[in-house]
């Protein structure tokens, strides 16, 4: 099986999805994620084509931990606006990797890349399988499963687990990848919160600080969500879960049945 | 040699001015009815991008000149200059005098006024549109920004709605514009009233009574004559004939746009109530009411009532 994260930013598939990720590229999955913008705005005082580059190699790096590839399709971080340039580049990426499974943001998150980012997964489902489109990239024969990652807003209405993978036993991993990406979890993303001050200098007491940093989110991912975790795993795994991740089926690409679903996911 | 020297003397003289105003707009802060306002003491901000020049008036006027009362400023945006709204003018000429009629009805309620000057009946949610309404929000360094649902029934609506949703968090993003200060913080953003219920209609989140100052509201839209007493009669049919005397054309607006805007206080009934008490609640006539929207700050229902004049 072969899965392809379509993240906004260099950081996002491997915040929403770094465990899944993990445990998949662990069975044998092939997992490719991309960034499709490079992130050349995330940062309070760099920018530009050396913030690009910096956060590619961070992103590399975190990809090893992960176990899974890494590429960017290099749109303007902050630009990422539902073109048919995008599409075209989004349809070609899940070409080029085959994929089963494409995850993406819903178009109802925080950030406009994200939201556009969402849309043009959306747009893309259905026509990677049209030869007449991209014709210099072969389609897919099957329209691929499409699903979203996880977020917290309510409007138009709000997520729903359709599944939740329990990834507690490979939170490390995830951390460990997070680590790498020392310009968003270091530098930029807490001056964004007013937290700058709280970062450590060493390595090891910024490794300690992430989870602290961190774990109030994920946390909350799985008290919300702890019914979709139920029906998966049981109610006495399902309490006892400190960290999950969960998707929602989106309705455009192929629609498995919900075994179907839970048995393409990790376990 | 000499004139470049000029020049850059000029150019220095100019930063120091620069520099120097925003103390002399500090210093300046007088609260109209001699009291602080209630939020915080600190001077509010607060930003309306409209679609067209006659959006905001019809919307949030009477909460605007509540707000400008009470010492807070307020900057009306127009997105669209307005250069299609009539039946037989157009263009630039119509551009202008609706523009002309905005500072008027700014005048009235007390607060500032500006267009972006894109076309009216073309706007599309492109990445221009969206630094140019970040940049209006971070040189009016708005606290609060409104705006219209992205499903209102106007194109133009609908996207100055999705152009606002798509500025919330990036006017607080350094790299993003960098030529224009940021945010320091994401703004409370807000939408205004519309009427739609796909996918789900307005959640009255802030409702505000606004009866105090329709004296002031009605005079703000009776100021927009292009609009009130030639293009929207005239693309709604309206039979009733426009009197050509003021006070009877004041009077042929109230009877035609007041049952709408009444509709507004049913609407936001059960937030009134709860903001007001039900006693003072039943006698408000005029409400403006508004929803709160996910992509900015989300302060709670206690500070967002604080926020709104009362």
């Amino acid at each position: 099986m072969r899965v392809i994260m379509l993240g906004a930013h260099p950081d996002d598939s491997e915040y929403y999805a770094g465990g899944t990720a993990v445990k998949w590229a662990a069975s044998g999955v092939d997992v490719q994620i991309i960034a499709i913008s490079g992130g050349d705005a995330g940062h309070q005082s760099e920018g530009g084509g050396a913030l690009a580059r910096r956060r590619a190699e961070e992103s590399v790096r975190s990809a090893n931990v992960l176990g899974v590839s890494w590429r960017t399709l290099d749109f303007h971080d902050g630009g990422v606006i539902p073109s048919l340039e995008v599409r075209e580049a989004v349809i070609r990426a899940i070409r080029d990797w085959r994929a089963d499974i494409v995850i993406s943001h819903r178009p109802n998150d925080y950030h406009p890349d994200h939201r556009y980012a969402g849309m043009v997964m959306q747009d893309a489902a259905y026509l990677v399988a049209v030869p007449n489109i991209c014709p210099d990239t072969p389609r897919l024969e099957k329209n691929p499963v499409f699903m979203y990652f996880l977020d917290e807003f309510q409007r138009p209405y709000p997520f729903r687990a359709d599944v939740a993978v329990d990834v507690g036993d490979v939170m490390k991993t995830k951390y460990d990848a997070l680590h790498q990406m020392d310009s968003q979890m270091y530098e930029w993303l807490p001056w964004m919160d007013g937290r700058i001050d709280e970062v450590p200098d060493d390595d090891e007491g910024r490794r300690k600080w992430l989870e602290t940093y961190m774990e109030p989110d994920f946390l909350r991912w799985t008290d919300n969500h702890r019914d979709a975790l139920a029906g998966r795993y049981g109610d006495s795994q399902a309490a006892g879960a400190k960290f999950s991740e969960s998707f929602e089926l989106c309705e455009y690409g192929h629609q498995p049945s919900r075994d179907q679903l839970w048995e393409m996911f990790p376990r | 040699m000499r004139n470049r020297l000029t020049v850059r003397l000029s150019i220095i003289l100019a930063l120091a001015l620069m520099l120097a105003v925003p103390v002399f707009i500090a210093a300046q802060t007088v609260y109209k009815d001699g009291k602080a306002p209630e939020w915080t003491g600190e001077e509010l901000r607060v930003i309306m991008i409209g679609a067209h020049p006659d959006d905001a008036e019809v919307k949030v006027a009477g909460t605007a000149a509540l707000w400008a009362m009470a010492g807070a400023k307020v900057q009306f945006v127009s997105v669209t200059n307005g250069d299609a709204g009539h039946q037989s003018e157009g263009g630039g000429a119509l551009a202008r005098r609706r523009a002309a009629e905005c500072q008027r009805s700014a005048e009235i309620l007390g607060i500032s006024w500006r267009t972006l000057g894109f076309h009216d009946g073309e706007l599309e949610p492109t990445l221009a549109a969206r630094k140019a309404v970040i940049r209006a929000i971070r040189e009016w360094q708005a606290d609060i920004v409104i705006t219209h649902r992205p499903n209102d029934y106007h194109p133009d609506h609908r996207y100055t709605g999705m152009i606002v949703q798509d500025a919330a968090y990036m006017a607080a993003v350094p790299n993003i514009c960098p030529e224009t200060p940021r945010v320091k913080t994401n703004p409370v953003f807000m939408y205004c009233r519309d009427g739609f219920q796909k996918p789900n209609p307005l959640t009255v989140d802030v409702a505000v009574d606004v009866d105090r100052v329709m004296d002031k509201k009605w005079g703000s839209i009776d100021a927009m004559e292009s609009q009130m007493y030639e293009w929207l009669p005239w693309i709604a049919n309206i039979a009733d004939p426009v009197p050509s005397d003021k006070a009877g054309r004041m009077q042929w607006l109230k009877k035609w746009r007041g049952p709408g805007m009444r509709s507004w206080t049913r609407q936001g009934k059960q937030t009134l109530i709860e903001r007001y008490g039900k006693a003072h609640a039943e006698k408000i006539e005029y409400a403006e009411i508004f929803e709160l929207c996910e992509y900015g700050r989300q302060p709670s229902r206690e500070e967002l009532w604080q926020l709104f004049p009362k």
